[in-house]
């Protein structure tokens, strides 16, 4: 027992501080559950929450269908079949993450509103007039075409580099024993890789409970719309904390079928050498088949959305003052920028203590910090909002001393917010970091401490210097969802203060669709240029 | 004595038994030693735990009299003037040859930097590569550079971690002789690990052969062929001689 913390010190008590800190608001939720409820609460309890929760069922289980669908079959074509444009498919189809799902989400109901280039080119170049409600997008069903649309590369790009890994023999021994391609596909690649499927579908599941711009946007009600609307319209944050509650458990419970789903079944190779799936090349119709597939979903989900928000930006360059525009891309780099380099540092200590320490409860603390990620944005908000009250609470003398007018202070600032981002997209940062502590091993930092340097001077000399690729990555990662995020930034962000994402959104719920063109795209192609650039360094890496 | 190993235990928090049991070994200054023994017969615990990377459960090491560890003393590695050869040799990929060597010499001063520099360098037979990366080097220049780096700060003790696994057989036979010629030159102390016999009885002054955590025969290279040679012997008895040899096994 006693050789388990060989090495306690600064790194150490840095890193127990901050995994407290990243853990505890989720705390004061599930105390929440535990004060007497009030009036609003039975009476949503009687009325509406089995409307929410409804909504929000129908709403994860049609999206992982769907998602899994597109995803799998559009991961198989690549990874066992070579036709036309395959090569320029593989990468393209991770494209449609770039776009956030309520941009692509107003940007679709403008193409097919009344005045979209839809009707209007129905109507004037082919005088065709249509029933309108066929062209309704904003409803239930609507709602889960944008979350397909925009989220099955989750489940895509996993499986598919999961299938591609995958051992020729394998197939190719399954192919001889008789099975034709279908049978392979359900018998083998189907249950193989079911571990993938499971991990990117529920990533979609998070992403769609954790969603508000979406079914806000369509007037979809969900657990996440009702936090707010409890929240902001009744001014009750006591039952928005209930409600808050009731959806971590509802995560909690998805994460725990996710656990069953996988199981004890870790299929791992009994060889260690794996040769890669030569590709079968179609041809005829059947190639073109391919092609057409992938670039009607690739069209779908990224070309006609972004063509159309260029199109908007084109009309509507100049309307918008730059003056005003700078700032909103200056509030968000600076958001975005300060949140993911704290998410690195914090990372880089926790890591660093991971590979410290032995045993379960070391593994155990730092996983802890990831769960952010599966909190919904709403939740993750109530229980920050909830704590820094506190905090202000507890500091209101300190305010009062230092003279300030007020005793609210971080619950109004900036803090706040980044505080939020931090929780919540902890997890990205500190996979990439983890990665990279797990690629350089321990001996370089062995060999450092024998040839007489410390902990932290290793750190700095070998470690740093090694993981500059994990740490750019992740740092990029982190910035480009703090860009995108919504309900977050809508709800902390302290007054008069703009970003990219929040003006995007404003814009699109006061009907200024085309104005909320020029930020979109701004935020949709410094996306796509990050995932082009992972994609290329990825590549090279495998190289 | 120059290096005092007593009563060592250890055991890996994810292993029920002991990776070292009660290990003891007296070394000599100068003394070039092999511990030798079969994968996971704890042979490497036994340098990670001389280099301070891993703590033991109980027991003793001192060195020319300081105290490494001891139920009240744990000196973290980088205070302990121990030198290291990784099995992969961990040369630090964003440094240059001489970077990596003058890596641990960060309390020289400048001129004494580069002098040390150039003797390990010629010690190595590697003048002219201080400028290269490692991965511009073949395995067995790779391997010189991560025995210069250890050697540069004049550790009291070197230790050597499968110094030839990585190397094919061809090269093998040219290097061993070429460590043996680099640690007499140096007179460094030094501890090798190794599975292959070969190896032992080519290098070492003294051998430990370990299995199961537990030392099961200590004694010079000709003593161990000798032990095979009796007839009718399939095991060979060490116990006297351990004893003999001041070895303690408990």
């Amino acid at each position: 027992m006693q050789h388990r913390f060989a090495n306690i010190n600064a790194w150490t008590v840095g890193a127990v501080i901050i995994i407290i800190l990243l853990f505890l608001p989720n705390l004061t939720i599930v105390s929440g559950l535990f004060t007497p409820s009030n009036e609003n609460w039975e009476h949503m309890k009687e009325f509406v929450l089995w409307g929410f929760v409804k909504n929000s069922l129908i709403l994860t289980a049609a999206t992982a269908f769907f998602t899994i669908m597109i995803g799998l079959s559009l991961a198989w074509l690549i990874a066992q079949y070579d036709f036309p444009m395959r090569r320029f498919l593989k990468w393209a189809l991770i494209l449609p993450l770039s776009i956030p799902p309520f941009i692509g989400a107003y940007t679709y109901h403008g193409m097919l509103s009344h005045t979209g280039i839809i009707q209007t080119t129905l109507r004037d170049t082919f005088g065709v007039t249509l029933n309108p409600a066929f062209f309704d997008i904003m409803n239930l069903p609507g709602a889960i075409f944008i979350y397909t649309m925009f989220l099955f590369p989750y489940v895509y790009s996993i499986t598919q580099v999961y299938l591609s890994q995958q051992s020729a023999s394998l197939i190719e021994s399954t192919r001889i024993l008789g099975k034709g391609p279908w049978k392979t596909f359900f018998q083998v690649v189907l249950p193989i890789s079911r571990i993938s499927i499971i991990a990117g579908a529920s990533l979609v599941v998070l992403e769609v409970l954790n969603d508000y711009g979406v079914v806000k946007y369509y007037g979809v009600q969900t657990f996440t719309t009702a936090i707010f609307q409890t929240w902001f319209g009744l001014g009750d944050i006591e039952s928005s904390i209930k409600l808050a509650a009731s959806l971590m458990g509802f995560v909690i419970l998805i994460l725990m079928i996710e656990k069953l789903l996988r199981g004890r079944r870790q299929y791992s190779y009994s060889t260690t050498k794996v040769r890669p799936l030569p590709l079968i090349t179609l041809s005829g119709w059947k190639a073109a088949a391919a092609t057409g597939y992938g670039f009607i979903i690739l069209s779908l989900a990224f070309f006609i959305p972004v063509a159309q928000l260029i199109d908007w930006t084109v009309l509507t360059f100049g309307t918008i003052p730059m003056g005003e525009f700078m700032s909103y891309v200056k509030n968000s780099v600076f958001v975005a920028g300060l949140s993911a380099s704290l998410i690195i540092i914090f990372a880089l200590i926790v890591g660093n203590f991971a590979r410290m320490v032995r045993g379960r409860l070391g593994k155990l603390l730092p996983r802890l910090t990831v769960l952010g990620y599966s909190i919904p944005g709403a939740v993750i908000a109530v229980a920050v909002v909830t704590a820094f009250i506190g905090l202000d609470r507890f500091l209101a003398p300190v305010y009062v001393w230092a003279g300030f007018s007020t005793t609210l202070v971080l619950s109004v600032s900036i803090v706040l917010l980044v505080t939020a981002y931090i929780i919540r997209f902890f997890a990205i940062g500190y996979n990439s970091i983890e990665t990279g502590y797990d690629k350089i091993g321990t001996n370089f930092r062995d060999a450092s401490r024998t040839l007489g340097l410390g902990v932290t001077k290793t750190f700095f000399k070998v470690d740093m210097p090694m993981m500059k690729g994990a740490i750019i990555s992740g740092f990029i990662l982190v910035f480009i969802d703090v860009l995108k995020e919504i309900p977050l930034t809508l709800i902390l962000r302290p007054f008069n203060f703009d970003t990219l994402s929040t003006k995007a959104f404003q814009y699109a719920s006061d009907e200024k669709i085309m104005e909320a063109s020029q930020a979109s795209l701004l935020i949709v192609g410094i996306s796509a240029l990050a995932i082009v650039f992972f994609y290329k360094f990825l590549e090279r890496e495998l190289d | 004595m120059f290096v005092a190993i007593e009563d060592v235990c250890f055991s890996y928090s994810n292993a029920e038994t002991k990776a070292l049991d009660n290990f003891t070994l007296k070394i000599e200054k100068g003394e070039v030693i092999s511990i030798l023994g079969r994968s996971g017969s704890g042979k490497s615990t036994v340098l990670r735990l001389l280099a301070g990377l891993e703590k033991p459960e109980k027991g003793r090491l001192v060195i020319q009299d300081e105290v490494l560890f001891d139920n009240k003393t744990f000196l973290q590695p980088e205070k302990r003037g121990i030198g290291m050869v990784f099995q992969d040799y961990a040369l630090f990929p964003h440094l240059t040859v001489a970077e990596n060597i003058l890596f641990g010499l960060f309390r020289m001063k400048k001129a004494e930097k580069k002098k040390r520099l150039q003797e390990v360098l010629e010690l190595v037979e590697l003048q002219d590569f201080g400028k290269r990366y490692p991965h511009q080097l073949s395995g067995g220049q790779q391997q010189r550079v991560a025995i210069a780096r250890a050697v540069a700060p004049n550790p009291h003790l070197i230790l050597l971690d499968e110094p030839f696994s990585n190397l094919d057989a061809e090269l093998q036979g040219k290097i061993r002789e070429d460590l043996r010629d680099i640690l007499k030159k140096a007179n460094i102390t030094s501890i090798f690990v190794t599975h292959d016999e070969k190896d032992a009885h080519i290098l070492a002054d003294r051998i430990v052969r370990l299995k199961d955590g537990r030392i099961d025969f200590v004694g010079r290279p000709c003593d161990m062929l000798d032990t095979y040679r009796q007839p009718g012997m399939q095991q060979p008895s060490t116990k006297g001689f351990v004893e003999k040899n001041l070895i303690g096994i408990n």
